[in-house]
C-alpha cells in the first residue's frame, strides 16, 4: 500500500500535535523533561568515549607502542565513563517515566472524576467497554507518548546527530558519506514496513475483537445454541473466525519479521562499505585501523536513531487518537446544571406539573399531564405496566433528566433551584436494579452514610428484613460482596438496598419496584416496618404488585404515562379498572405460584 | 498425558508439525551460522591484507563477495524462518483455540449453571491469547536468542579461546542479575497488577452503580478514593521503574562497557610480550555488540513465560475435565409432535429427586399447561424433553419413540422452545429470527407475523434491519418474547415448548403472546409453563406439579369437578374476588 507523500505529512503534523495539547503537562514537569534531556544529551557526549579508547589501543598495538601504564589508564577511563553512563541512564529513566506515569494517574483520576459528574442519558449512549477503554487503553497510549515517544524523538535526535558529527567532523567526512549511503534506502524501507504494520496490527486488533464478540455471544447463548442445536453452525464460523485471526496474526508476524533483516542488511552493507573503504584510505595513508575500528562502533549507534524515527511516529499516532478520545470525554459538560443556591427545604411537598416529557432522542412521550401533590408525611403509590412511565417520573423528580415542559416543586421551589446534592439527600432511592458494590455487606448498607455504626446498620437491616440473613453467612457484616465475595440472590439485594436507604433516614423514601424479588411474607414485614419507622415522612412506591400500595394515601395508575386512575386501593377497586382487575389477577396468580 | 506439565503440553501442540518446524530450526542454523560468519571474514580482511598493507584487490573482492553472500544468506533464512516459525505457532493457538471452544460447547447445560459467563469467556480468549505469546514470543525467541549466543561463543572460540572465555563469563553474571531481578521485581510486578485490576474493577463498578453514587451523593468520596488508588499504582511503579533502571539496561549495558574492557585489556596485556592479530579485536567488538541483547531478551520475555503457564493450565483443567453429554446418531423422525413422559424420575445431584414419578401423555396437537410453585420441577421437565439432562429412571418418547433416537437436528428442529428471557444477539432482528441459516425474507416475516411481532417491527427505525442493543434493551421483555417465538417457529416445529413470563411483562404483550398461542393450537403440540390464569384457563389440559410429582391432571372444567389443589386454590380466589 502507498501512501502519498501529502497524506503522509497531514499525518505526521496531525500526530505532532498531541505534544502541543500535552504542552501543559510538559510545563508542569518541565524540571523532570529537563534534566532527563540534560542527562540524555551527556550520555551521547560519553558514549562517543569507549570506541575512542578502543581505536586508540588498537592503534597502540598495530603500532607497537603501547605500554601497560597507558593501557591501564585507558581502561580506568573507559570504567569510569561506564559508571558515569550507567548513573546518568538510572535518572533520564525514573524522570521521564516518572513523569510519564504521573501523566497516567493524573488522566485516570480526571477521566474518573469526570464521569462521576455524567447523568444517567450520558452512560446510556456510551457503552461500559468504550468507557473503560478510554481509561485504560487511552491512557496507556497517551502515557506512552509523554515517556517513550518523547524519549525515542529527543534521545534518537541527540544521538543522531552528535554521532554523525563526531563521524564526519572528528573521524572521516568522506568515510561517513561512503558509509551512510545504505542508511536512506533503510529509512524508506523502515517507512513502509511501519505503514505496513500499522495497517496488519489494525486488522489483527479488529479480528481479535470479533473473535472476543463471538466467544461472548456462543456463551451467553449456549442455552439457545444448545436449543436450537447450533453447535456445529457455531463451531463452523468459531473457526471460520479464529482462522481469521490467525491469518490476520500471521500478516503481521510477516512483516515484523522484515524488520531485522532490513537493519541487517543495511547495517552489514554499511560495515563492509566502512571496511572497504577504510582499507582504501589505510592504504592511502589517511586512515588508521584503530580509527576503522571506532568508526564502525559508532556506526553500530546509528540504528536506535532509525529506530527511533519509526518507533516515535508510531507512538504519536496512537497517543495522538488516544488524547481525542479522552478530549472528547472531557469535552461532554455535564447534562445536568448544578446553579441552586436555595437552603434545603422546610417540607417535602412535593407538586408536579408536567405537561410533557420526552427522551432526548425519543419521539414518544414518555409522559403528559401529569399533576399532582404528595403532602409531607404520606405514601403516594405510582402503578401501570411496564413502560407506562413510573420511573421517568422518579428520573425527574430526581433530576437525573430535566425539561421545561415538566415542573417539579419541592416546598414551592423549582428542583433546580437547590443545588443538586442537597436535593438528592431529601430522598432516599431503592432501584429496581439494586447495585452492590464489591465491599462488604456492611459497606454497602453504609453506602450512603460511611461513618454510620455497625448498631445503626444492623437496625436498618433488620427493618429490611435482612438482619438474619446477613447473620447467617459465616463473616456476617464484613462479608465481601461480588466476584471475590459471595453471590446474594434478587431478593436479599433488594432488601439490602432497602437497608441502605432506610439508613439514610430521608425525608422521602422511594421504593422503585423495589420489592419484586421479596416473596409476600417478607413483602408484608417490610412495609409494617416502613409503617412504624417512617412516622411523619413521605413514601413513594413504584410497583407491579399492587399489593405493595394497598396502603398508600393515593395511587396513581399510568397508562402510555398518562393518569390514567387515580386514588386509594379501596376507591380504585370500586370501580372496574386497570387496577381491580390486575388485582384480582394477581391475587390469583400468587396463588397459582404460591 | 496427565500428570504433564502445562509446558510440555503447550510445547506439544507446536510439534504436530515436525515438517515445517525441521525445515524452521533448519533455516536458523543456516542463518546464525550465516551471521556469525561476517566478523569473521573482516577479521581475515584486515589480518591479512589491510594491517599487513597486501593490496590484493582480487582477493579483497572475493572476501567481499563471500561477506554479501553470507549476509543475504543470513538475511533470507531469518525471515525464512521466523515466518515459519510464526505459522507453527499461530497454528497451536488456533488448534488450542478450536479445542477450547468445541469442549465449552459440548459441556452439558449443568456446567454453564455453575460457572460464571465471564470466567469462561476469559478461558477462551484471554487465557489462549496469553499462551499465544508464549508460542510467538517466548519460545521462538528463546530458540533463536540461546542459537545466536552459542554461534557467537563458537566464533568467538574459533578466534580466540582465551578472550572467548571473558565473554562467557558475561552468560552467567547476566544469568544471575536475571535471577535476582526476578526475584526482586515479582512482588512489585504482582503488586502493581493487583492495583491495575483493582483500578479497572472500581472504574467498571463506578460506572455500572453511578446511579446509586450519585443518588447517595457519595461521588467526591469515591472520587478521592479511585486518586488515592491511583497514585498508589503510581507509586509502586515508580519503585519497579528505579528497580528497572538499576538492574536492568543500564546495568547489563555497564557491564557490557566492563567485558570492553576486559578485553581491551588482555588484548593489550597480550600484545605486549607476543604479537596480536588486530582483526581478533575487532571482531570481538562486533560480536560483543550483539551478545547481550539476546540475554536481556530472553529474561523480559520470562514473565510472559509464566502468564502463559498458568493460563495453560487454566485452559487444560476446562479441557481435561468430563463430558457428560453424549452426541447421538439417529434418524427417528418426529411428524405429528404426540409426547409422552413414562414414570421419569430425576434429580441433578443424585441425592434430591427434583422429578419424581411423573407420567403423562400430550396428544399431538394439543394445549397443555404445567403450573407448580416454584421449585416444583416445571422447568426441570421442559429441559429434560429437550435432552439438556438425562433422567435417572423412566422413558419419555416423542411419536412413540424414545428421545434417544433422534439426531440432535431432528430434536431441535422439531421440539422448539421459547424462554422467558430470551438471549438477544448483538444483530439485526431479521439475524436473530433466522439465527444464521438461510432463510428467506418471506420465510421470516412469515414466522414474525404468527408470533405477533411484525406489527412491532415495523415500528422499529429500521424494520428487519435494526441492530439490537447488548442483550436486547431496545425490546421490552414482552416483545423480546415475541422474538424468541418467531425464532422458533421459522423452524416448524412440532413440539413448542414455552416458559411463559413471570413479570414485568404488559397485559397488551402478554394478550398478543396469547393470540398467537391460539392460532398455533391444534397445528404444533403446545407445553407452556404458565403463569397467568387466562392462559391456563384456554389449556386442553392443566399439569398440576408439586415437589417434583403430578398431583393432578386434567381439563380445568374436569380439575374444579374435583376435590383437589387445583379447585381449592381457585375457589379460594374467585371467593377473594367476589368478597371485594
Amino acid at each position: 500500500m502507498y501512501n502519498g507523500p501529502t497524506v503522509d505529512t497531514i499525518w505526521l503534523t496531525t500526530s505532532m500535535r498531541i505534544l502541543l495539547k500535552l504542552r501543559w503537562f510538559f510545563r508542569l514537569k518541565w524540571r523532570s523533561y529537563g534534566l532527563s534531556f540534560a542527562a540524555l544529551l551527556a550520555i551521547a557526549g560519553l558514549i562517543m568515549v569507549p570506541p575512542w579508547i578502543t581505536g586508540r589501543i588498537v592503534d597502540a598495538v598495530a603500532q607497537q607502542r603501547l605500554t601497560l601504564n597507558d593501557l591501564l589508564l585507558d581502561i580506568a577511563l573507559l570504567m569510569g565513563v561506564g559508571v558515569l553512563v550507567y548513573l546518568l541512564r538510572i535518572l533520564w529513566r525514573r524522570q521521564l517515566y516518572g513523569a510519564s506515569y504521573q501523566l497516567a494517574a493524573l488522566l485516570r483520576s480526571r477521566i474518573y472524576d469526570h464521569l462521576t459528574l455524567m447523568a444517567p442519558a450520558f452512560f446510556q449512549h456510551h457503552n461500559t467497554g468504550d468507557l473503560m477503554a478510554r481509561a485504560t487503553n487511552d491512557v496507556t497510549a497517551v502515557e506512552m507518548t509523554a515517556g517513550e515517544a518523547i524519549l525515542a524523538l529527543v534521545d534518537g535526535v541527540i544521538t543522531g546527530l552528535v554521532v554523525l558529527l563526531v563521524m564526519a567532523v572528528m573521524m572521516s567526512w568522506k568515510l561517513t558519506l561512503l558509509a551512510l549511503l545504505p542508511w536512506p534506502i533503510m529509512g524508506y524501507f523502515m517507512w513502509h514496513l511501519g505503514n505496513q504494520m500499522h495497517d496488519t496490527f489494525t486488522e489483527a486488533q479488529r479480528q481479535f475483537s470479533l473473535l472476543n464478540d463471538k466467544t461472548q455471544e456462543s456463551i451467553s447463548g449456549i442455552r439457545l445454541i444448545k436449543a436450537f442445536g447450533q453447535q456445529p453452525q457455531t463451531l463452523a464460523s468459531y473457526s471460520a473466525v479464529t482462522a481469521e485471526v490467525s491469518r490476520a496474526n500471521l500478516e503481521v508476524a510477516k512483516v515484523e519479521a522484515k524488520y531485522d533483516p532490513t537493519i541487517f542488511v543495511t547495517v552489514g552493507t554499511s560495515f563492509m562499505l566502512t571496511v572497504g573503504g577504510g582499507a582504501w584510505w589505510i592504504h592511502q595513508g589517511e586512515l588508521t585501523v584503530g580509527e576503522l575500528t571506532t568508526f564502525t562502533m559508532y556506526l553500530g549507534y546509528l540504528i536506535w536513531p532509525m529506530f527511533a524515527y519509526g518507533w516515535t511516529l508510531n507512538l504519536l499516532e496512537r497517543g495522538s487518537a488516544a488524547h481525542t478520545r479522552i478530549d472528547e470525554l472531557f469535552n461532554t459538560a455535564p447534562q445536568i446544571g448544578d446553579h441552586g443556591t436555595l437552603p434545603a427545604p422546610a417540607t417535602t411537598r412535593i407538586d408536579m406539573a408536567i405537561t410533557q416529557f420526552r427522551y432526548p432522542g425519543s419521539e414518544h412521550h414518555a409522559l403528559q399531564q401529569i399533576h399532582c401533590t404528595i403532602p409531607p408525611g404520606t405514601t403516594f403509590g405510582i402503578v401501570g405496566h411496564t413502560g407506562s412511565g413510573k420511573s421517568t417520573l422518579i428520573n425527574l423528580l430526581l433530576r437525573q433528566y430535566e425539561d421545561d415542559a415538566a415542573q417539579i416543586c419541592i416546598d414551592g421551589q423549582p428542583l433546580h433551584h437547590y443545588p443538586l446534592a442537597l436535593l438528592r439527600s431529601q430522598f432516599g432511592v431503592v432501584p429496581q436494579d439494586p447495585f452492590l458494590f464489591s465491599v462488604t455487606l456492611a459497606e454497602n448498607i453504609a453506602l450512603g452514610r460511611p461513618d454510620a455504626t455497625l448498631d445503626e446498620i444492623r437496625a436498618a437491616a433488620a427493618l429490611a428484613c435482612i438482619d438474619s440473613d446477613i447473620l447467617a453467612f459465616p463473616q456476617q457484616y464484613d462479608t465481601l460482596v461480588g466476584e471475590r465475595g459471595i453471590t446474594l440472590s434478587g431478593g436479599q439485594k433488594q432488601r439490602i438496598a432497602i437497608a441502605r436507604a432506610l439508613l439514610l433516614d430521608p425525608p422521602v423514601l422511594i421504593l422503585d419496584d423495589a420489592l419484586s424479588a421479596v416473596d409476600m411474607g417478607t413483602e408484608r414485614t417490610i412495609l409494617n416496618h416502613l409503617k412504624a419507622a417512617r412516622q411523619g415522612r413521605s413514601n413513594i412506591i413504584i410497583c407491579h404488585r399492587l399489593s405493595a400500595v394497598t396502603d398508600a394515601d393515593e395511587i396513581i395508575v399510568l397508562h402510555h404515562g398518562a393518569i390514567q386512575e387515580r386514588g386509594r386501593h379501596g376507591q380504585l377497586l370500586e370501580h372496574d379498572g386497570w387496577y381491580s382487575q390486575m388485582f384480582r389477577y394477581q391475587q390469583i396468580e400468587q396463588q397459582i405460584n404460591g | 498425558m496427565d500428570k504433564q506439565h502445562p509446558f510440555m503440553r503447550l510445547l506439544s501442540y507446536a510439534l504436530s508439525d515436525r515438517k515445517l518446524l525441521r525445515q524452521a530450526l533448519i533455516l536458523l542454523l543456516i542463518a546464525t551460522a550465516a551471521e556469525v560468519a561476517g566478523p569473521l571474514l573482516i577479521k581475515l580482511f584486515l589480518d591479512d591484507y589491510v594491517v599487513p598493507g597486501h593490496w590484493q584487490p582480487n582477493a579483497m573482492l572475493a572476501i567481499g563477495g563471500a561477506y554479501l553472500f553470507f549476509m543475504i544468506l543470513a538475511a533470507a533464512t531469518n525471515y525464512l524462518q521466523a515466518v515459519r516459525l510464526n505459522i507453527i505457532a499461530q497454528h497451536a493457538v488456533q488448534t488450542l483455540r478450536e479445542q477450547v471452544f468445541a469442549k465449552a460447547m459440548a459441556m452439558p447445560l449443568s456446567y454453564f449453571d455453575r460457572t460464571p459467563t465471564g470466567s469462561l469467556i476469559s478461558r477462551i480468549t484471554n487465557d489462549t491469547e496469553s499462551i499465544k505469546e508464549l508460542y510467538v514470543n517466548v519460545i521462538g525467541t528463546f530458540i533463536q536468542n540461546i542459537m545466536r549466543i552459542l554461534g557467537i561463543l563458537i566464533a568467538m572460540a574459533l578466534l580466540d579461546w582465551q578472550l572467548m572465555i571473558i565473554c562467557l563469563l558475561f552468560v552467567p553474571v547476566v544469568t544471575a542479575l536475571m535471577y535476582l531481578y526476578q526475584r526482586l521485581s515479582a512482588p512489585i510486578f504482582h503488586q502493581a497488577r493487583t492495583l491495575i485490576s483493582d483500578i479497572n474493577a472500581r472504574l467498571h463498578e463506578t460506572i455500572q452503580g453511578i446511579k446509586v453514587l450519585q443518588l447517595l451523593g457519595q461521588e467526591p468520596r469515591f472520587r478521592r478514593d479511585f486518586t488515592a488508588l491511583s497514585n498508589e499504582h503510581n507509586r509502586v511503579r515508580l519503585r519497579n521503574i528505579k528497580l528497572d533502571s538499576l538492574l536492568l539496561r543500564p546495568l547489563v549495558d555497564m557491564i557490557q562497557v566492563a567485558l570492553l574492557a576486559g578485553l581491551l585489556y588482555s588484548f593489550g596485556y597480550q600484545s605486549l610480550s607476543s604479537p596480536v592479530e588486530i582483526g581478533v579485536i575487532y571482531a570481538f567488538v562486533t560480536y560483543l555488540g550483539r551478545f547481550s541483547e539476546p540475554l536481556i531478551e530472553i529474561t523480559q520475555r520470562l514473565s510472559l513465560y509464566q502468564q502463559a503457564i498458568v493460563a495453560g493450565e487454566r485452559v487444560f483443567t476446562l479441557l481435561d475435565s468430563d463430558n457428560t453429554t453424549p452426541t447421538r446418531h439417529a434418524d427417528a423422525r418426529i411428524h405429528s409432535g404426540k409426547i409422552e413422559f413414562r414414570h421419569l424420575h430425576f434429580s441433578y445431584n443424585d441425592t434430591q429427586n427434583v422429578i419424581n414419578n411423573v407420567s403423562f401423555t400430550i396428544p399431538a396437537g394439543q394445549f397443555h399447561a404445567i403450573i407448580g410453585h416454584t421449585g416444583s420441577g416445571k422447568s426441570t421437565l421442559t429441559q429434560l424433553l429437550l435432552r439438556f439432562y438425562t433422567p435417572q429412571q423412566g422413558e419419555i418418547e416423542i411419536d412413540n419413540q424414545p428421545l434417544e433416537h433422534f439426531s440432535e437436528e431432528e430434536l431441535r428442529q422439531r421440539v422448539g422452545i421459547v424462554q422467558q428471557d430470551p438471549f438477544i444477539f448483538n444483530s439485526s432482528v431479521r439475524d436473530n429470527i433466522a439465527m444464521g441459516q438461510p432463510f428467506s425474507d418471506s420465510q421470516i416475516m412469515h414466522a414474525a407475523t404468527q408470533a405477533g411481532l411484525h406489527e412491532h417491527v415495523q415500528r422499529l427505525p429500521q424494520g428487519y434491519n435494526t441492530i439490537m442493543n447488548e442483550r436486547g434493551s431496545n425490546l421490552s421483555t414482552g416483545q423480546r418474547q415475541l422474538l424468541a417465538l418467531a425464532r422458533t417457529l421459522i423452524h416448524n416445529p412440532k413440539v413448542l415448548i414455552l416458559d411463559e413470563a413471570t413479570a414485568n411483562i404488559d397485559s397488551h404483550t402478554e394478550a398478543q403472546i396469547q393470540k398467537a398461542l391460539m392460532q398455533l393450537r391444534g397445528k404444533i403440540t403446545l407445553l407452556v409453563i404458565a403463569h397467568r390464569l387466562s392462559t391456563i384457563e384456554k389449556a386442553d389440559q392443566i399439569l398440576v406439579l408439586n415437589h417434583g410429582e403430578l398431583v393432578q391432571h386434567g381439563s380445568h372444567n374436569e380439575l374444579l369437578g374435583m376435590e383437589g389443589v387445583y379447585r381449592h386454590l381457585y375457589e379460594m380466589q374467585t371467593l377473594e374476588v367476589g368478597e371485594q
